[in-house]
């Protein structure tokens, strides 16, 4: 199989988790959805480290499938399990709504694409596509999720999308800054998590719009 | 000879079809109940199913007219008809002259909407609730099946599935992101119609939530083994599309005896590799609650049409 061809089913299969993360009502899939997710990420750039002999992406790929398709999934279902809360994500918009919404970002998302002088067709395209899409549906289900897990996993979702860009179409990050980011990524989860705990403590529930009663 | 070659080909490809589909449904539950540690049925189970249910006889309802009669019958037929429109060892379908993706739909669409009809015939609730069931979730399935399915048509520039593989084959998976949305899409509608654990659960006549039986629990007897051969026919089908659609890779394009033996192997394989996804499904998800399923299926719409857009971007 072509190169090209692996890197664009890793990208397609990285729409299909984000899009299949809206649609879940689940937790711990969608979760589980975020690991497939960063795995797909760690193979495209394992695939790149490959194709193009840049072995430092090893390092990257590595990185990424050890730190977000396994540890940081680990760690927040170890966090829902200790706080036991309900393990549905309520929405403020229902699904069917979402995924029209989502729809419509990434045919946005792709049309944006063929704006970029890489992007106009090719691999590059489809990368730089998905990635927008990635990148847009990400902030819509941090705006419209109301638990606080779910907004983290919005935030990784939207950090995998420039991630996508970075490792695909750009000639690449030092090493050195990729690693500040994955630490950058791994401490804001820790935090987040952190976070998560004392608004549960505080609420009993970790749904942030509550958060608004703090206003004196 | 003109007419003859094809006709031949459907009737062997249809027998084949139906004699293989009992296979399928035991092989998914019996790799179903390996992961529940279980024995499972042997494996000629959906055979004596088959064959005990054909030897007794028809008990029907006093108040059922001929609707209830012709239920099953159109549904079998129906699904008979549709086998012969889909490749399977060869990369073109028999009667693939007859019609493509359009006619293949509404022939399923057709069989569905009498088994749905007969269900409502006898006036019982469960099979009225059956058929309402059924048919919500037909009516978001159907329309993600077909967008998906002109998601290939569209990037084979043929409508006819026969054309639409061998293009496939000739020019290789196109590898568009486009392809593995349609697929995901068009695999929830595979669950969906053919009443997997998400959606429907084919192993209870007992639950509420139950759909397809539910609307055939009337039935029993001969009637009743054509609606279950009819139903493992569709599933087979749906399967073989999956594989004609996506991966068609080792399908037979000559007579050739090598061809045709890597053509039966191949899909076989792919078969049975789309069977070990389906089961894993069934046995890593708990069944939706039913107002949850169309949410599901809307899913596979969203991820359908999103293909077919792509596609032009």
């Amino acid at each position: 199989m072509p190169t090209s061809d692996v890197l664009i089913l890793c990208a397609a299969g990285m729409l299909v988790s984000a899009y299949l993360m809206v649609g879940q009502k689940a937790l711990f899939t969608t979760i589980r959805l975020f690991g497939v997710q960063s795995a797909l990420l760690g193979i495209l750039a394992a695939t790149i480290a490959v194709s193009e002999s840049r072995p430092e992406l090893f390092v990257t790929a590595a990185v990424t499938i050890a730190l977000k398709g396994i540890l940081i999934p680990w760690f927040l279902m170890r966090v829902i399990d200790r706080i036991g809360i309900h393990r549905e994500i309520e929405p403020f918009l229902n699904v069917p709504a979402s995924l029209l919404v989502c729809l419509g970002l990434t045919v946005v998302g792709y049309r944006v694409s063929t704006g970029f002088p890489e992007g106009s067709r090719g691999v590059s395209h489809h990368l730089i596509g998905v990635a927008l899409s990635m990148l847009l549906i990400g902030l819509f289900l941090m705006v419209t999720r109301k638990k606080a897990i779910t907004q983290i996993l919005a935030l990784l979702t939207v950090e995998n999308a420039v991630f996508l860009v970075a490792v695909g179409v750009t000639s690449g990050m030092p090493l050195v800054v990729e690693l500040g980011i994955s630490f950058d990524v791994i401490l804001a989860v820790l935090i987040l998590g952190v976070l998560v705990h004392r608004i549960v403590e505080r609420f009993e529930s970790m749904d942030v719009s509550r958060l608004s009663k703090l206003k004196g | 000879m003109d007419l003859a070659l094809p006709v031949i080909g459907a009737v062997l490809q249809s027998a084949a079809m139906l004699a293989i589909a009992p296979l399928l449904k035991v092989t998914i539950k019996k790799m179903k109940a390996r992961l529940q540690n279980r024995q499972g049925p042997p494996w000629r189970q959906g055979y004596s199913d088959l064959a005990k249910l054909l030897g007794k006889e028809p008990v029907r309802s006093e108040t059922a007219s001929w609707i209830y009669v012709a239920g099953p019958r159109v549904y079998f037929a129906a699904a008979l008809a549709a086998t012969t429109l889909v490749p399977v060892v060869f990369a073109a379908a028999p009667l693939e002259a007859a019609g493509g993706i359009l006619l293949l739909v509404g022939t399923l669409a057709l069989g569905r909407f009498a088994l749905a009809t007969a269900a409502l015939d006898t006036g019982s609730p469960f099979g009225g609730m059956g058929a309402s069931r059924d048919m919500t979730i037909a009516a978001l399935a159907e329309p993600a099946l077909m967008l998906g399915l002109f998601t290939s048509a569209l990037a084979a520039g043929s409508l006819n599935l026969g054309v639409l593989v061998r293009g496939v084959v000739q020019h290789g998976p196109s590898f568009h992101p486009s392809d593995l949305l349609a697929f995901a899409g068009l695999f929830i509608i595979v669950i969906a119609e053919t009443g997997r654990i998400p959606v429907d659960n084919p192993a209870t006549h007992l639950e509420l939530t139950m759909i397809h039986e539910a609307m055939v629990l009337e039935y029993a007897g001969p009637d009743l083994a054509l609606v279950e051969w009819a139903s493992a026919v569709k599933e087979l089908l749906y399967l073989t599309l999956l594989v004609d659609l996506f991966m068609p890779a080792g399908i037979a394009r000559s007579a050739a005896p090598a061809a045709v033996l890597v053509g039966i192997a191949a899909w076989i394989g792919k078969v049975f590799v789309l069977a070990v996804a389906v089961t894993l499904t069934e046995t890593t998800n708990a069944k939706l609650r039913l107002f949850r399923v169309p949410e599901l299926v809307s899913i596979s719409l969203g991820l359908a049409f999103l293909a077919l857009a792509i596609r032009f971007l």
